[in-house]
């Protein structure tokens, strides 16, 4: 399924938010939109998700697909288990026992299997936002749409939480939109990167990556190098 | 002497504060000493048992009273009201509460209908109910009529301040509306559920008494009470009265042990 953006538009009121977007999202990639506070990132992706239908323009691909949401905050049910709040999402439309099989395997692959029956108010932040990552790749859905997910987490967890990510995405193969604020974040994670103007926002570039993992880190040299030209973009 | 002998354990633990629970409780017997002392002053001052009874004079009366079968009778049937009362307002007041907080038109539609009888005087309901029922029912209907208003209100409040983040995660995820009300609303509205239940119960004794003291049934604390009135018995009327407490107080003990455990689970 390709997934494209054209000339989206959206409006609060008389203030402009989206300025005619266009942006092509790759295959089994994954997309970063990387833009600064407030420039209309969550919005745009509330629109990609179905919770926003007051818009211009198109999202091609989009309303006959399914989407799985991780939000800035875990939102979790705190009164379910992680494994719960994973079949939550699954059922009815896959039956029960299969629904807490799927949440089992879903939380082995992000490493909680032990805490499949641990409360949310019980776990660390790093744990919930595995069990938040957990839920979405769980979900069957078409492409995966992700609002500063690791922005909550410390470095060092951060790194870690989004290295399972890449892990898990590469194996899974959906198509994934991330946001973020965070340029090294976006070189970590991306498969190509729209870097998005101030407010209202519009796409001032489209970088491919072409850095594998090695070249990713945080001190590597090439994604210093391109950390440079994405600051010349947002700063232009 | 070494740390963790029996004596350095023993100073240690005067030394601690005392615990929430303990401090509260001694807070509590304090400040009912206070109000004896005051009344027994007062009782004093005014020099007539007749208007104001000194307490022991109440606690004596108490102890005969309470060694009647009528006692016992009228005890059980008014405490059988008042449950019969907080039960019948919980399921109406849930009812109507999930009701009015799933749907903007529903609550829109009970409105006037909830606010007419909040606003109703208590005596007004309980004069009525004289009129339509037998002096049994009167207590609970005019309980109901009192509490579940009060029960439908905080259960629909608690309803609407569910997480809107919540409701959007449900939401993106293709979750059905009936079960985010189920599994995201309901369980968010329990402090309300628990806060309308508390004010639910209290309101139930006072109200089934003072629709007993009215109606006069053959079994009732308020019977005891209006009899004790007309034979100018104020001692008995006080003890009475205490008996009501006494029964609001037990319930409020297990109410709030109750809500604690449910508290635990929807934390």
């Amino acid at each position: 399924m390709s997934y494209t953006i054209s000339q989206l538009e959206k409006h609060y009121g008389s203030a402009p938010v989206l300025a005619g977007i266009d942006l092509a999202i790759p295959e089994g990639a994954i997309t970063v939109v990387l833009g600064p506070s407030g420039c209309g990132k969550t919005t745009l992706l509330n629109i990609l998700a179905g919770l926003d239908h007051d818009y211009a323009g198109n999202i091609d691909g989009f309303a006959d697909s399914r989407a799985s949401y991780v939000f800035q905050e875990d939102r979790l049910l705190p009164w379910m288990s992680a494994r719960d709040n994973i079949a939550f999402v699954l059922r009815p439309s896959i039956e029960a026992s299969r629904a807490q099989s799927l949440s089992w395997q879903a939380l082995s692959a992000v490493g909680l299997e032990d805490q499949a029956d641990s409360m949310p108010p019980a776990m660390s932040g790093g744990q919930r936002r595995r069990v938040a990552l957990a839920r979405a790749f769980a979900y069957p859905s078409d492409f995966l749409l992700l609002d500063e997910p690791f922005s909550s987490l410390d470095l060092k967890t951060r790194i870690a939480v989004m290295d399972l990510f890449v892990e898990i995405r590469a194996k899974d193969g959906r198509s994934a939109v991330v946001v973020t604020h965070d340029v090294r974040e976006a070189i970590y994670l991306a498969d190509r990167i729209a870097v998005l103007s101030e407010r209202p926002a519009r796409v001032l570039d489209v970088v491919d990556l072409g850095l594998d993992r090695s070249q990713r880190s945080y001190t590597s040299s090439a994604a210093v190098a391109l950390e440079t030209r994405l600051y010349g973009s947002i700063l232009s | 002497m070494r740390p963790g002998t029996p004596a350095s354990s023993a100073k240690a633990r005067r030394a601690q504060p005392l615990g929430d629970g303990t401090a509260s409780r001694v807070d509590g017997l304090l400040a009912l000493a206070v109000i004896v002392a005051l009344w027994k002053l007062a009782s004093i001052g005014i020099g007539a048992d007749i208007v104001l009874p000194a307490p022991e004079r109440v606690l004596q009366t108490l102890a005969r009273v309470a060694t009647t079968a009528r006692f016992a009778s009228a005890f059980a049937a008014t405490a059988g009201r008042g449950l019969a009362a907080f039960g019948i307002s919980m399921a109406l007041g849930l009812a109507l509460g999930l009701a009015g907080g799933a749907s903007r038109r529903v609550e829109a539609l009970m409105a006037p209908g909830l606010t007419i009888v909040r606003a109703t005087p208590v005596l007004a309901v309980i004069l009525l109910a004289l009129i339509w029922f037998p002096a049994g029912i009167v207590p609970v209907f005019s309980a109901v009529v009192m509490a579940f208003p009060v029960v439908a209100a905080d259960v629909a409040a608690g309803i609407r301040a569910a997480d809107p983040g919540l409701i959007a995660m449900a939401n993106s995820f293709g979750v059905s509306r009936r079960k985010a009300l189920f599994q995201i609303r309901v369980p968010s509205a329990m402090p309300h559920v628990i806060s309308a239940a508390r004010n639910a119960v209290g309101l139930s004794w006072k109200v089934v008494v003072a629709g007993e003291v009215l109606s006069m049934p053959d079994h009732a604390l308020g019977t005891g009470m209006q009899n004790a009135r007309m034979a100018l018995e104020t001692a008995e009327v006080f003890a009475w009265a205490a008996a009501g407490v006494i029964l609001c107080a037990i319930s409020d003990a297990i109410f709030d042990r109750l809500a604690r455990r449910i508290a635990c689970h929807t934390r």
